[in-house]
């Protein structure tokens, strides 16, 4: 390294200060390498999510629990019959089709069926019990694939068809009951991001403040409250979710709840581990004999130097609680079935995954991956990017 | 074992019994303190008053708390956790039915855990910032991100239920069953007999919930073990023997990974508690009837004293863990000793 003029980086102070902040950050590629494009790699899925949670009104092509369609619906295809009883067709023109019961959905309104999705979708979980419930007269239309018609007239010579291809396509194809998955994909984003994001909030706030104060003050107080931290991060988390969700009943506060409760330790650790370091620091030391109140020293001196880490940890416990969160939701313990959710979407697609309903089970898996991965990314090139020492851990 | 090794062993297990009360006590809290009536919670909402009031005399829920906790910490001194609220035995029998299953999920997937993690982690500290550096934790970060039970699923689609190769889910195929229960794990009581088509069935059931089990937790295994053969690699005695012209390939997997692998046991310790929340999911996934299956049927059953002693269970099982592991961790060390 002779030629210093050629390298790239002694060159960037010197323009550093006529740039700006998206400049810098783009410079950043410079400094960082690698850690920089997983960062950045992890911040676009993120941002891509947060875009669609933000508009899943907008994007969201059907309403999440409506149900759009016939059950079953590979993806890409979309041509449904409607079905009905032959000489009962209650309808005559499509515009009468919000006045009758269209597979479990009683269709009155037209708008959002989720309480009655709630109190009736239970018995109609099958296609079968659909056609039983077409041939008792409970449900005045179903709606089938168009391939399954001519089977299902052969075997049920009172069916007619009233119409066809009225469906539209699904991109990913419909649930059990008909749903539109794209549609729950998008709206589940938001569930998703709202518990893990204010679970990780709570148990930030705990966390640091417990952190700072046990770090600082140290002695007895110290001890019991790190053995009792201990105690709850070497306990299985997701049992202790379980736990409290089981006794908070089911409901999105009460899942971040419980699954803050999960991770305020890590946060205590980190955030205690840096403050009995920082506090040893030869300027803590010097504020401290120029006569600054303890709380000054803690909210000036300590305090804004724990946020990297915690900024780190925040990222990694995201990941960790939207798997949790939908592993909740898988067990059948999370969130009240009329709020579209990833996890409980696949513990749904799981019951029909020896019948070969693959798209049911395998797309919400990829968007929770995608998520967790984001934040992970984020997370660990965001742990090299800000705190080169905390790598080693 | 000399006397040194003894001392640390006494001190080892004396710690531990403030950590078990901790943990049962944090079990208390969140069953009995936190806002939440376990009557209600089991019950739901529309049970009448006396069936309120009787499950609450039942349980000794009318009781004062500290009189409560009095009696949960003198139940769990006695490994008696009371009687199952729908079958009518004692839940510690119901545990004994079940805990065997968990166990032999538990082994198998930290075996694959171990052997996945710690090769690819040391091979990836010794190809440090190159290529396969960074393509190593990157797949270690996707696995650890994997949803635990969806890759589960994806296993039981492709290779269950896709291909026929491996049985979707359960512990043995229907009309199958172990002649004498030992350890009540079946590969391991089919060794023990000798039952071969038993031994067999049984580890065609075993290998989809171990590798999805082991595999999520490869993910993070492999960091350790990268971030700890770093740490070693830098050491003097590995730069002495590269001067000797010891081979890389030797340095690395011999006098390397044999010294990073005191961090990494005490490591596996501290990811005993994600092994027992990844085997619930894997259970669940796999309907494989152990510790995991117990906890959430029973909840759905509204059995709220086997639900309680289950997990409960829970808390022994992860304060004996870490007892052994310290205690693995003093006959690895020799330094380390009170």
């Amino acid at each position: 390294m002779t030629d210093t003029t050629q390298n790239p980086i002694q060159a960037l102070p010197a323009d550093l200060e006529n740039i700006g902040i998206l400049q810098r950050l783009w410079r950043g590629r410079i400094w960082y390498g690698t850690e920089w494009y997983i960062t950045v790699f992890g911040g676009l899925i993120l941002a891509v999510m947060i875009t669609m949670t933000i508009f899943a009104p907008l994007i969201a092509p059907y309403d999440p629990n409506d149900f759009v369609g016939a059950p079953f619906t590979a993806p890409g295809k979309g041509q449904q019959a409607l079905l009905a009883r032959a000489g009962q067709s209650p309808i005559t023109d499509t515009a009468d089709l919000t006045d009758v019961v269209i597979g479990v959905q009683r269709n009155r309104n037209g708008g959002n069926l989720a309480k009655e999705l709630g109190a009736k979708g239970k018995r109609y979980q099958t296609e079968d019990e659909l056609l039983a419930g077409l041939t008792s007269g409970e449900v005045d239309l179903i709606f089938v694939n168009q391939d399954l018609v001519p089977e299902l007239l052969a075997a049920h010579p009172d069916f007619e068809i009233v119409a066809e291809k009225m469906g539209h396509r699904f991109a990913l194809g419909t649930d059990n009951l008909g749903r539109d998955i794209v549609s729950r994909l998008i709206w589940g984003a938001r569930t998703v991001l709202q518990v893990a994001l204010s679970s990780a909030l709570f148990s930030s706030v705990i966390g640091i403040a417990l952190g700072l104060i046990s770090g600082f003050v140290s002695g007895a107080l110290d001890r019991v409250v790190s053995l009792i931290m201990d105690s709850i991060y070497s306990f299985p988390g997701l049992l202790l979710a379980i736990a409290m969700v089981t006794m908070l009943g089911p409901g999105l506060f009460n899942v971040a709840i419980a699954v803050s409760v999960i991770y305020v330790p890590t946060f205590f650790r980190v955030v205690r581990g840096q403050v009995l370091s920082i506090k040893e620091e030869l300027y803590v030391e010097a504020a401290r004999s120029l006569g600054a109140k303890p709380i000054t020293i803690l909210s000036k001196y300590i305090f804004p130097n724990v946020i990297p880490s915690v900024v780190v940890v925040f990222s990694l416990n995201v990941a960790d609680a939207i798997l949790t969160e939908a592993g909740l939701s898988f067990v059948g313990l999370g969130l009240p079935p009329d709020i579209p959710d990833w996890g409980y979407d696949l513990s749904k697609g799981h019951s029909f995954l020896v019948a070969g309903h693959w798209w049911m089970i395998t797309f919400p898996g990829i968007m929770i991956t995608l998520v967790a991965v984001g934040f992970s990314l984020l997370g660990e090139g965001l742990s090299e990017i800000l705190n080169p020492r905390l790598v080693k851990n | 074992m000399s006397s040194a090794l003894r001392r640390y062993i006494v001190v080892r297990i004396l710690l531990t019994i403030p950590m078990l009360l901790i943990l049962v006590s944090l079990v208390f809290v969140v069953l009995r303190v936190l806002p939440g009536d376990p009557a209600l919670a089991i019950l739901r909402e529309g049970a009448s008053d006396e069936q309120l009031a009787s499950f609450r005399a039942a349980l000794g829920l009318d009781q004062p708390l500290h009189i409560q906790y009095l009696n949960f910490i003198s139940g769990v001194v006695r490994f008696d956790f009371g009687e199952s609220m729908t079958r009518s035995i004692p839940v510690i029998d119901e545990i004994k039915t079940f805990f065997p299953a968990t166990m032999e999920l538990a082994i198998a997937g930290m075996f694959i855990t171990t052997v996945v993690g710690i090769f690819s982690g040391a091979f990836a500290a010794q190809h440090r910032k190159k290529a396969s550096d960074y393509i190593i934790r990157i797949l270690s970060i996707i696995l650890y991100s994997l949803p635990i039970f969806w890759l589960g699923l994806m296993l039981q689609m492709s290779f269950g239920a896709g291909l026929g190769w491996l049985p979707v889910s359960g512990r043995l195929s229907p009309g199958m069953t172990p002649e004498q229960t030992i350890t009540g794990m079946y590969t391991i009581d089919a060794i023990l007999t000798g039952n071969w088509p038993l031994f067999k069935d049984a580890i065609t059931h075993l290998i989809m919930p171990a590798i999805t089990l082991g595999l999520v937790l490869a993910g993070i295994f492999t960091r350790l073990t990268r971030a700890n053969m770093l740490d070693v690699l830098e050491q003097d005695f590995i730069t002495a023997g590269r001067a000797r012209g010891l081979k890389e390939r030797v340095l690395v997997y011999k006098h390397g990974l044999r010294n990073a692998f005191i961090p990494i046991v005490t490591l596996l310790g501290l990811q005993f508690a994600l092994l027992l929340a990844g085997a619930i999911l894997t259970e669940t996934t796999f309907s494989w009837p152990g510790m995991g299956r117990l906890v959430i049927d029973r909840i759905y059953d509204r059995d709220f004293t086997t639900v309680q002693g289950a997990i409960l269970f829970f808390a022994l099982m992860v304060a004996g863990a870490s007892l052994i592991v310290d205690i693995l961790y003093g006959f690895l060390d020799p330094r380390i000793r009170y």
